[in-house]
């Protein structure tokens, strides 16, 4: 299968990484005063802003006395890609990640713990290089936990491709926006690394069933890996945050 | 004459947090194992998987006997019966009175839970239901105290007490609910003006209401209660406001000995607008961590 | 929603304190809150900045694009405003809910900038009657706390101030083609003069006055508010002392939005102090770029953005 060339003779990356390497991920919570919880999350240079409403009485129309209602926006800032964007929302693609996001939300927000509320999460995408989805997943994890919000565990997210080293397979984490332009595969698995389980897969392009699993542990791997970089921002957060008080109150 | 504009650069930000001395808990965030033992109850923040009590939300761990909890840094308030809260009406509605007070739910005022003007406690009746709106209408204020606590977690308040009820003239402040300071009493008559500390987080600032002498009829009240604040107690009010702002940056517990404390530091400050500089409150918040500090360890 | 809600007797507490000149947080009527910059924030933009007012928070990047100017202007530039109300900031603003208070900004943005004394958009032109550069500048407001115009217009002109133009050589072609060279050196680039550029500042009349950067809860007080657009100070925005005659700024929009009314005397004395506030604005906002623009050349430029 002659793919592009996206490594090197030396087994690097076009920016330079190895495969198995994350970008860099730089994160912060509780950024905004107004909403419950907000984060804010750079992977390399896709940086994103996530903010959490509630949870709070749901509207008449979408209330439901099993669980809570989970409500994701996703946004493009229009300046956030090389061309100038026209529209921030409300275009096919827009829709579609806003769906996506509810469902890995879903999948690790107690949401039988809260009937007749609702959670809004508003992801606002200021500079997109690749793996935005994953980016908004990880900022919108860090934001639910500002909120105080229950979660089974973390959900993150991350991408993975593939790439020939020679004629060796090798799967690559992560894929940053010249890969992605460069055609392949993109594998996206956003999942709770903590119990293993996938919340959303989605392949783009073909994938040889040969090598699935091999793409797909990668992309396990890459998940925990951010879950370890996003616990510790948040103990960080907690010891920054912590003040003395009087522990026991009941 | 020129007002004042500041304009700050992001490499001249201020970090507000005030260093404390004393040793960090242990923290634990969601999906962590607390515990793998049976003989725990399960409290809020934590739930059970695999014979496991995990965690489900990021901060540290408060036991009571058997019982575990996490509580977070922030959420939205949890009401307990007997708390006292201030509240915002939404909508008035056939009986009752839905009421915001930061809670995932919207809380609920019964008629039957006021005292309607007058005082004695009597029947409502149809003329009651039909005049709700002159007792409380969308948009006011009220202090109450939760009542009662609903299965699916909404509160019921109530407001039969001389202290609680419609709130008139002064500002309310919003802060997360856990940084106010559990306390015997939330009315604070300090510095010359009134303040409630409500649990869910919203706290009232107003003028000292002044006594009425009895022989005034309602409507005179009514007027008294709209009569302008004086510029001096203004004063005092907005230092307050100020100081709980710089406070809350600063993530410091609220109760009526920090915002007293805060005050007597701010003191130095000649107008309360020159304690809205990042600094001012930053120094007006480590000088107050330094004096809680220092009385926790005398 | 919750927050958009005020009770009769907070609104009397607050008109009172208007009429006292003391506001509830201490200010008088002409006081700014303390704001906070920081520009070259977004690296796919060609200029950018972000401006936090208390809590109102805005990101404005400007993108360039190659145009054919208008056939009426043959010799100007363009520039398009475009405000997207990010649902970060309230829910209220989820889906089309922004959208009007966006077009409300915007246009006056828009109608701020058009008089060339304003904001000289020869200075965008490439070929003349073929090629010029039309400037998007986008603003995405994340934050809500009260004075969202004249924070905007802040931000705006930081943000130009910030945006770099390749240069560009046009020659004129057999068959009236035009040869576009691009510089490839990323800092052969040219700074747009902004010194004129305005600053829109709001009056909100609260009772029988008017104050400036109103907090959210007294937006809710006031029944109408005025927003004044005054160009600005070519000299704040100079290092070197190449004297330029200061210029009287001129006020190039003014806008009423509410349903109230203002006699023609409160208006006249409003538009006053609204002059006499943009130019602090200005004054201010002039000397913070030129001491970023210092510190950035002693050391290299750390991005803060929303980390720190």
């Amino acid at each position: 299968m002659p793919g592009p060339d996206l490594l090197s003779s030396q087994g690097l990356r076009l920016d330079g990484r190895r495969p198995n390497e994350l970008r860099r991920i730089r994160c912060k919570l509780g950024v905004f005063t107004q909403p419950d919880g907000s984060a804010y999350l750079e992977q390399g240079n896709t940086k994103v802003l996530a903010a959490v409403y509630g949870p709070h009485q749901a509207s008449k129309s979408k209330t439901s006395t099993e669980g809570v209602v989970v409500n994701c926006q996703y946004s493009m800032a229009t300046f956030s890609t090389g061309e100038r964007k026209n529209r921030p929302r409300g275009d096919r693609k827009s829709q579609e990640m806003s769906l996506h996001l509810r469902q890995s939300f879903t999948a690790a927000i107690k949401t039988e713990l809260y009937p007749r509320s609702q959670i809004d999460i508003y992801i606002e995408v200021l500079q997109a290089d690749g793996g935005a989805y994953c980016a908004s997943v990880n900022a919108g994890t860090l934001a639910l936990i500002d909120a105080g919000i229950p979660l089974k565990a973390y959900v993150c997210a991350c991408t993975a491709s593939m790439a020939w080293q020679g004629s060796e397979p090798e799967p690559l984490v992560d894929v940053g926006h010249v890969e992605e332009a460069a055609g392949g595969v993109c594998l996206t698995v956003s999942s709770l690394p903590s119990t293993g389980n996938v919340a959303l897969l989605e392949l783009s392009h073909k994938l040889h069933m040969d090598y699935y699993d091999m793409v797909m542990s990668r992309a396990m791997q890459g998940c925990r890996d951010i879950e370890v970089i996003l616990d510790r921002a948040v103990r960080e957060h907690l010891a920054e945050g912590w003040t003395k008080q009087d522990t026991i109150t009941i | 004459m020129t007002g004042h504009v500041s304009i700050r650069l992001a490499s001249e930000r201020v970090n507000h947090s005030v260093a404390t001395s004393n040793e960090l808990p242990r923290f634990y965030t969601p999906g962590e194992v607390i515990s793998g033992m049976q003989d725990f109850m399960r409290g809020h923040g934590t739930y059970t998987e695999d014979d496991n009590l995990k965690s489900s939300v990021a901060g540290v761990m408060q036991k009571v006997n058997k019982l575990i909890c996490i509580r977070p840094l922030k959420s939205r308030y949890v009401g307990e019966i007997g708390d006292v809260v201030v509240g915002r009406v939404l909508e008035v509605q056939q009986r009752r009175w839905k009421v915001d007070t930061n809670s995932r739910l919207d809380s609920i005022l019964q008629l039957s839970s006021v005292n309607l003007p007058g005082g004695e406690l009597r029947r409502r009746s149809v003329e009651d239901e039909q005049s709700m709106r002159k007792v409380l209408q969308e948009g006011d204020l009220i202090s109450a105290e939760v009542q009662s606590v609903f299965s699916d977690g909404s509160l019921s308040l109530h407001t039969r007490s001389l202290k609680y009820g419609k709130l008139v003239q002064g500002t309310l402040v919003k802060v997360f609910p856990s940084l106010i300071k559990r306390r015997k009493n939330h009315f604070h008559n300090i510095l010359g003006i009134s303040i409630i500390i409500g649990n869910n987080g919203y706290i009232w600032i107003s003028p000292r209401e002044k006594e009425s002498t009895e022989n005034d009829d309602l409507e005179n009240i009514e007027k008294a209660k709209l009569e302008p604040v004086s510029i001096s107690i203004r004063e005092i009010m907005a230092r307050v406001k100020n100081c709980i702002a710089a406070l809350v940056a600063s993530k410091m517990m609220l109760d009526d000995t920090s915002i007293l404390m805060a005050y007597e530091e701010s003191l130095k400050y000649e107008t309360a607008k020159e304690m809205l500089d990042p600094e001012a409150m930053l120094d007006i918040a480590f000088l107050t961590q330094h004096r809680l500090n220092y009385v926790t360890t005398e | 929603m919750a927050g958009s809600l005020i009770s009769q007797s907070e609104q009397v507490f607050i008109v009172h304190g208007v009429e006292n000149d003391f506001r509830s947080d201490g200010r008088s009527s002409i006081d700014y809150r303390p704001m906070e910059l920081e520009t070259d924030v977004v690296s796919h933009a060609s200029g950018s900045a972000r401006l936090r007012l208390a809590n109102t928070d805005i990101l404005v990047g400007v993108k360039t694009e190659i145009d054919v100017p208008k056939p009426e202007t043959p010799g100007l530039g363009k520039i398009e405003f475009f405000v997207d109300c990010s649902a970060n900031a309230t829910p209220e603003f989820e889906g089309r809910g922004g959208e009007q208070l966006a077009n409300t900004i915007s246009s006056t943005m828009q109608r701020a900038y058009y008089s060339p004394q304003a904001f000289n958009l020869k200075q965008l032109c490439i070929f003349e009657g073929k090629q010029c550069w039309k400037l998007y500048v986008d603003i995405l407001i994340l934050e809500c706390g009260g004075n969202l115009c004249d924070a905007v217009s802040l931000a705006v002109k930081a943000a130009l101030f910030n945006t770099r133009l390749p240069c560009v050589k046009a020659a004129l072609m057999d068959g009236g083609n035009i040869d576009l060279q691009l510089s490839d050196d990323p800092y052969d680039s040219k700074q747009l003069d902004i010194g004129t550029a305005p600053l829109l500042v709001t009056l909100c009349k609260i009772g029988t006055k008017c104050v400036v950067d109103p907090s959210a809860e007294e937006e809710r007080c006031s029944v109408i508010s005025l927003v004044v657009g005054v160009t600005g100070n070519p000299n704040f925005y100079q290092t070197d002392d190449n004297v330029i005659p200061d210029i009287k700024c001129k006020c190039s929009t003014i806008s009423m939005n509410g349903p109230g009314s203002l006699s023609p005397k409160t208006l006249k004395s409003a538009i006053e102090q609204g002059i006499t506030a943009a130019n602090c604005l200005d004054n201010a906002l002039g000397d913070a770029l030129l001491r970023e623009k210092d510190e950035i050349s002693y050391l290299k430029k750390h991005s803060y953005g929303f980390l720190k």
